[in-house]
C-alpha cells in the first residue's frame, strides 16, 4: 500500500518535471549545445526552398514594385478622393500591432515575473523589432516621396521649416522612433550573455561576429549588475512608451471629427486590439519555432501555449469589451452620417469582411481557448493566432480604408480597390518571415541564461502530501 | 622589504555554495574584497555570495538622460514654432499648446532615458572591449570563477586554500583574446 502511494508521489513529481521547464533542469553546458544545434544544424532543402521562396516575393512584390511605385507614382496605388489611406496605413497598425507581443512577452511579464516568460522573451522581442522594421517600411510606401522622409526630423535647415509638432502624424515619428530604438536596445541589452556563449563555441566567421556583439563580456559580477540594472530600467520605461505608440497611432484617427473615428475610446481599443494581434502572432512563431528547430521541444512546451492562450483568451474578452463599448456609443449617438457608416461596415459590399472580424477575433478564439487541452495543443492555438491576425487585419481595413468612404460629402463616396500595395504588402510579410529565419540561424532563440536562472528559482515542495511547484525570488 | 608582484588566480567551482565560502575563506586569509572578481554564466547577486554592494552608475546616467531627452522636447515644443518664419496657428489652440506638448515631452524623455541607459552599460562595463581579458570558457556553461589577485609570495597558500574549498581547478589567469 505504502509502495502505491510511494508511486504515485514519484509520478506526480515527474509529471510536474515533465510539464515544467523549470522544473526539468539540464546541465547548463547541455543546454547551450542543444540551442547552438539549434542554431547551426544544417539547414533542410525544405528550409532553402522557404527562404529561396521568401527572397524573391521580398524582391520582387516588395522592392521592385516599391521602385515601380516611386518612379511612376501614387496613382499605382488604389488611393483617391475620398480613400487616401489604404493598405499602406492598415499594414502600419498592423505591423505596429504585431510589435507589441514583445514588450508585452518580454518586459510585462518580466515586471511581474511571470516565469513562463522566460524561454520564449527573445522569440517575441524579434517580433518587435522585425515588426517594427515592416510598420516603416509600410509608412515609407505611404509617404510616396520617400527619398524626402528626412523632412520629418526635426533639424535646422536652409527651408527654416520645422515639423509641426501639433500634428498627430508627427507625433507618430517620435512614438515610433523612440519604440524602435528602445526595443531594439532591448532585444540586445539580454542577448550580450547569450552571444558571449555563442562566443566560446564558435569558430570562424561566426566567432568573429558573436565576438563583436558580445562586445567583450565575461559575465563579471559588475557587468551583470550594470545590465540587470539597465534591464530592470528598460522593463519598467518601456511599457509605457509601449502604450504610448499605439494611443498615438490611434490619435491619427481619433483626433479627426469624421464618422467612426472621433472617438474616445479608440487609444485603449488600439492597445488591446495590438496585443491581440501580437499575442496570436507570438502563439504562431512558438509553434513553428518547437516545430521546426531542432531541440526545441524541450524548450518550448505545452505549459507555455497554456499560458500564452489564456492571456489571448483574457485579451480577447478584453477586444470585445472595447469593440462593443465603441460600437454601442456611436450607435446610440445617433449621428446621420455615424448611422450611415455602420451600416455600411455590416450591410456593405464588404460586410463580410465586418462578420469574419467578430468570428476570428472572437468566436473562434473563445470557442477554443476555454478548454486547457486545446490551449496546449501548438497546432490548435497556431490556427486560432492566425485566425485572430486575419481578424485584426480586417479590423484595421475596416477602420481605414472602409471607415474613409463614408464621409459627410456623400457625392465623393467611394469604395476602395486597393492597387500595388497589395503585392507590397504581401512583400512586408515575406520579409518578416525572412528577418525571422535568418535570426534563428544567427542568434539564440533561447535565452538560455534566462532559464537556468528560472530553473535555479524553482523547485517541488511538499506541503503533507501534497507536492507542489514552488518559486524563490532570486533577484 | 620589496613587495612581491601581485599574481592573478582563477579558480573554478562547479556551484554557487563553494564558491561563496571560498570568497569568506579568502577574506578571512586577508584577500580583500576589491581583490576579488566572480565570473558567472548568470547573474549571481551580492548577497547570494556575500560580497559587497556593487555600484552602477546605470540609473544615474539614465536620469541624466531623461533630462536630456526633456530638454530636447521643450526645445521643440516650446521653442522650435518661434524659429520657423512664417508661424502655424493651428485652429483656436494655443501657439504652443498643452496637450500636444505633453505628448513630445513625454516621448522625448523616454528616449533620452532609454538611450542613455543603454549607453551606460556601455560606459560602466566598459564595453565595447576587445582586448585580451582574464576569462574562462566554462562560466558560460554554469561554473563560477574566482578570480584573485595576490601578492607572489601568497600563491601557494591562496592557490590551497581554494583547492580545499571546493575549487575544480586553480590556475594562474592569463589574458587572452575571447
Amino acid at each position: 500500500m505504502s509502495d502505491n502511494k510511494h508511486h504515485a508521489g514519484r509520478s506526480h513529481e515527474e509529471h510536474l518535471r515533465e510539464k515544467h521547464l523549470m522544473l526539468d533542469p539540464l546541465p547548463r553546458g547541455q543546454m547551450n549545445d542543444m540551442v547552438m544545434e539549434s542554431m547551426l544544424a544544417k539547414p533542410t532543402w525544405k528550409f532553402w526552398v522557404i527562404f529561396g521562396f521568401l527572397a524573391f516575393v521580398v524582391v520582387y512584390f516588395l522592392f521592385y514594385k516599391w521602385g515601380v511605385l516611386i518612379a511612376k507614382g501614387q496613382g499605382e496605388a488604389g488611393v483617391m478622393r475620398p480613400d487616401y489611406w489604404g493598405i499602406f496605413l492598415v499594414n502600419t497598425v498592423f505591423w505596429i500591432g504585431i510589435s507589441h507581443a514583445g514588450t508585452f512577452i518580454s518586459a510585462i511579464l518580466r515586471v511581474f515575473r511571470a516565469e513562463f516568460r522566460r524561454p520564449f522573451t527573445r522569440a517575441a522581442e524579434l517580433m518587435t523589432t522585425f515588426g517594427l522594421v515592416q510598420a516603416g517600411f509600410s509608412i515609407f510606401m505611404h509617404m510616396g516621396r520617400v527619398w524626402l522622409a528626412y523632412w520629418l526630423m526635426p533639424y535646422p535647415n536652409q527651408r527654416l521649416l520645422w515639423p509641426n509638432l501639433h500634428s498627430p502624424l508627427t507625433w507618430d515619428l517620435l512614438a515610433i522612433t523612440t519604440y524602435l530604438l528602445s526595443s531594439t536596445m532591448y532585444l540586445f541589452l539580454p542577448l550580450i550573455p547569450d552571444v558571449a556563449m555563442a562566443r566560446d563555441r564558435s569558430t570562424g566567421w561566426r566567432k568573429n561576429l558573436y565576438k563583436i556583439l558580445a562586445l567583450g563580456f565575461r559575465g563579471t559580477e559588475g557587468e551583470w549588475t550594470h545590465l540587470r540594472n539597465a534591464m530592470n530600467i528598460f522593463a519598467f520605461a518601456i511599457i509605457p512608451v509601449m502604450f504610448s505608440v499605439h494611443t498615438i497611432v490611434s490619435w491619427d484617427f481619433a483626433a479627426a471629427t469624421r464618422p467612426g473615428w472621433n472617438s474616445t475610446i479608440f487609444g485603449p481599443y488600439f492597445i488591446v486590439g495590438a496585443l491581440h494581434s501580437g499575442m496570436g502572432a507570438a502563439a504562431v512563431v512558438l509553434a513553428v519555432i518547437r516545430g521546426t528547430m531542432k531541440h526545441m521541444k524541450y524548450f518550448v512546451r505545452g505549459e507555455h501555449f497554456d499560458a500564452i492562450g489564456k492571456l489571448m483568451l483574457i485579451i480577447s474578452m478584453a477586444w470585445a469589451y472595447f469593440f462593443f463599448n465603441d460600437y454601442m456609443v456611436q450607435w446610440y449617438g445617433g449621428d446621420k452620417w455615424t448611422q450611415q457608416l455602420l451600416h455600411f461596415h455590416e450591410a456593405g459590399p464588404l460586410g463580410w469582411m465586418w462578420f469574419a472580424m467578430l468570428i476570428c477575433n472572437v468566436a473562434i478564439p473563445w470557442a477554443i481557448l476555454w478548454n486547457p487541452k486545446w490551449r496546449a495543443t501548438p497546432w490548435a492555438i497556431t490556427a486560432v493566432g492566425l485566425a485572430i491576425n486575419v481578424g485584426m487585419w480586417f479590423e484595421r481595413y475596416i477602420i481605414i480604408p472602409i471607415s474613409v468612404t463614408i464621409n459627410r460629402m456623400p457625392f465623393t463616396w467611394r469604395l476602395y480597390q486597393p492597387g500595388i500595395e497589395v503585392p507590397m504588402g504581401i512583400g512586408t510579410l515575406a520579409l518578416f518571415i525572412l528577418l525571422y529565419m535568418s535570426a534563428s540561424k544567427l542568434i539564440p532563440l533561447i535565452p538560455v541564461w534566462e532559464v537556468q536562472e528560472g530553473q535555479m528559482a524553482h523547485e517541488l515542495k511538499k506541503f503533507g502530501r501534497e507536492t507542489v511547484v514552488s518559486v524563490s525570488e532570486l533577484e | 622589504m620589496t613587495e612581491s608582484k601581485p599574481v592573478d588566480l582563477l579558480a573554478v567551482f562547479s556551484d554557487l555554495e563553494p564558491a561563496a565560502n571560498a570568497i569568506e575563506h579568502l577574506r578571512s586569509l586577508g584577500v580583500h574584497d576589491d581583490c576579488m572578481n566572480v565570473i558567472s554564466g548568470i547573474p549571481v547577486t551580492e548577497a547570494m555570495l556575500g560580497r559587497p554592494h556593487q555600484w552602477t552608475n546605470v540609473p544615474r546616467i539614465a536620469m541624466g538622460g531623461a533630462i536630456l531627452g526633456f530638454g530636447a522636447g521643450f526645445f521643440l515644443a516650446f521653442i522650435s514654432p518661434y524659429i520657423y518664419p512664417y508661424p502655424i496657428q493651428v485652429s483656436t489652440q494655443a501657439f504652443t499648446p498643452g496637450p500636444p506638448t505633453v505628448v513630445v515631452l513625454f516621448e522625448l524623455t523616454m528616449l533620452g532615458m532609454l538611450l542613455s541607459t543603454f549607453l551606460g552599460v556601455f560606459l560602466d562595463s566598459f564595453f565595447p572591449n576587445y582586448r585580451p581579458m582574464k576569462y574562462v570558457a566554462e562560466v558560460s556553461d554554469g561554473k563560477i570563477a574566482i578570480l584573485v589577485e595576490c601578492p607572489h609570495a601568497d600563491e601557494k597558500k591562496i592557490s590551497d586554500a581554494l583547492k580545499k574549498m571546493g575549487a575544480e581547478s586553480v590556475k594562474l589567469a592569463e589574458a587572452q583574446h575571447l
